[in-house]
């Protein structure tokens, strides 16, 4: 698959301080690529030096295509309209007004509302229906359903497919693991600058990355065993937890056991790590 | 150009709706025109020939000085400025936008001044209205570019309240347009003449000016424009 963006061992510092020691990731087109990280992980410096409004120090950053920016804190003068602001994008941007637009970001219902009178979400449509304006091949969006609601975190989230959907690549960063298991193909992680974890939520919730548990309830009661791939708990009489890395053995083993035992299985239950928990995981140590 | 002519007509029309902009341009000079004008001329005769360019002259000063550069600091030191550069509006039109539609609102307070002023209070008018209105243009530049630089330094509008009025006051006390400088203590009225408003009061007072009092005037605007275009090109660099 082509790719619409490339950052190439990006190094970024602040005075003294590195935040961006050497990061490369590459944002293929036509996907949602989240970028993760708790608060100073470099999520908006990344957004900003492909945005260009930050320069860096090291490394390159290709762009391919048109970028469109909603910024993570966007602001306008706060007396102009929604509609005098737009349309004051649109003619720097010689683009025409897009009525399509305005009506499907519900712009017109607010269009002559003064900016500092418009909701947070009212103000995210405006700056997201800014962003597109040049009709752009990438959308780069900073935390866009931050101080959202639910009714505002959906409606965004249904405007952010449709963008998906016209073809057009989009970089998201985000706090919400909600958001960004429905809405994204790929994640990113990042901790102190450094790429952690790099694939989809699947993968990251996945088996094959951090433990899961096996929850069964049997028939007979058994004496303790020793499982190679797992750890086995009690948690009340005939109900058990097992916690591993390695399921898919574990899973076996203890199923195999069982069988010798001549032991009936009621009941089990396998659960993954939750994203959020997968993300603190990798944010407080890495992978 | 559609952009730009569109920016100017707008920035023109957020002023009109800011209220700490209409107070500084329009409400506070022309209050005080009125009491200024009622007082004075009635305790002393003789104000009735300085009271056009005077009351100009503080209502371009305070304009300029207090509610130009606001819209600059709110557009500047904001996220503003990262929305105009990701959006592609150039940084510079922010500052030009407001440049231009301080000038313009400034300029109808000085014409209700100069319309008003004979009709209430039996003004003496300049002898020669292109005159005074080309050398009041001249003055009016230069305390928007004052403004207009106090806008891109000042980085919060609570501090630019602060600096605004460490140049404001003395201006308007030094000057000479509250009362004749020559009653003021030698070192403050020396004082008085690195402000522009001293310059002008002496130049739109006089029917026939020197060119050596422009002087000051033209070299203030000089040193505000080349300061304003390195700090909107730092602007621009970082």
């Amino acid at each position: 698959m082509a790719t619409a963006v490339e950052v190439i061992n990006l190094v970024k510092r602040y005075e003294n301080n590195t935040v961006i020691p050497g990061l490369t990731i590459s944002v293929r087109q036509g996907e949602i690529f989240a970028l993760l990280g708790a608060n100073g992980a470099g999520k908006t410096t990344t957004l900003e030096c492909i945005e260009g409004i930050r320069s860096y120090h090291e490394g390159d950053i290709r762009v391919h295509g048109r970028i469109g920016v909603q910024l993570q804190s966007s602001s306008l003068l706060e007396n102009i309209t929604a509609i005098e602001a737009y349309k004051l994008f649109c003619l720097w941007n010689k683009s025409k007004i897009d009525k399509e637009t305005l009506h499907s970001f519900g712009i017109m219902e607010f269009r002559n509302k003064q900016y500092r009178t418009l909701s947070t979400g009212q103000k995210r449509r405006l700056h997201l229906a800014i962003a597109l304006i040049n009709d752009p091949d990438i959308v780069i969006l900073d935390e866009p359903t931050a101080g959202l609601d639910v009714e505002g975190r959906v409606s965004l989230h249904k405007e952010i497919r449709k963008i998906r959907d016209s073809g057009k690549t989009i970089l998201m960063a985000s706090h919400d693991m909600a958001e960004v298991e429905s809405l994204c193909d790929r994640i990113a992680i990042l901790k102190e600058g450094k790429l952690a974890f790099l694939g989809t939520a699947d993968e990251l919730t996945g088996s094959h990355f951090g433990e899961s548990k096996i929850s069964f309830r049997v028939r007979n009661q058994f004496p303790e065993i020793k499982l190679s791939y797992s750890k086995l708990d009690q948690s009340e009489r005939n109900y058990f937890t097992v916690t591993t890395t390695e399921i898919a053995d574990a899973l076996y083993e203890l199923l195999t056991l069982l069988k010798e035992m001549d032991n009936e299985v009621l009941d089990i239950k396998i659960e993954h790590a939750s994203l959020e928990e997968r993300f603190i995981e990798i944010a407080k140590e890495g992978r | 150009m559609k952009a730009f002519l569109y920016g100017v007509a707008l920035q023109w029309k957020l002023d009109l709706r800011n209220k700490g902009i209409l107070v500084t341009y329009y409400f506070v000079p022309l209050l005080f025109f009125l009491f200024i004008g009622t007082i004075f001329t009635s305790i002393n005769p003789l104000a009735k020939d300085t009271l056009i360019q005077s009351m100009t002259i503080f209502a371009i000063t305070m304009g300029a000085f207090l509610g130009t550069p606001i819209p600059l600091v709110e557009l500047y030191s904001g996220d503003i400025r990262k929305a105009y550069q990701v959006g592609g509006i150039p940084l510079w039109t922010g500052a030009v936008n407001n440049f231009i539609s301080a000038f313009v609102h400034l300029f109808i307070s000085s014409l209700i001044i100069y319309v008003i002023a004979p009709l209430a209070f039996d003004a003496k008018v300049p002898e020669n209205p292109y005159q005074y209105f080309g050398f009041l243009a001249i003055f009016l530049i230069t305390c928007i570019s004052i403004g207009g630089l106090l806008g891109l330094f000042v980085k919060s509008v609570s501090k630019l309240t602060m600096y605004s009025q460490i140049l404001f006051l003395p201006s308007l006390m030094l000057s000479g347009i509250m009362f004749p400088a020559d009653m003021l203590p030698k070192a403050l009225e020396y004082a008085g003449y690195i402000f522009p408003a001293t310059w002008a009061l002496k130049i739109l007072t006089s029917p026939n000016p020197e060119f050596l009092w422009f002087l000051p005037i033209i070299l203030i605007f000089v040193a505000t424009l080349t300061l304003g275009i390195y700090k909107l090109a730092r602007i621009y660099r970082d």
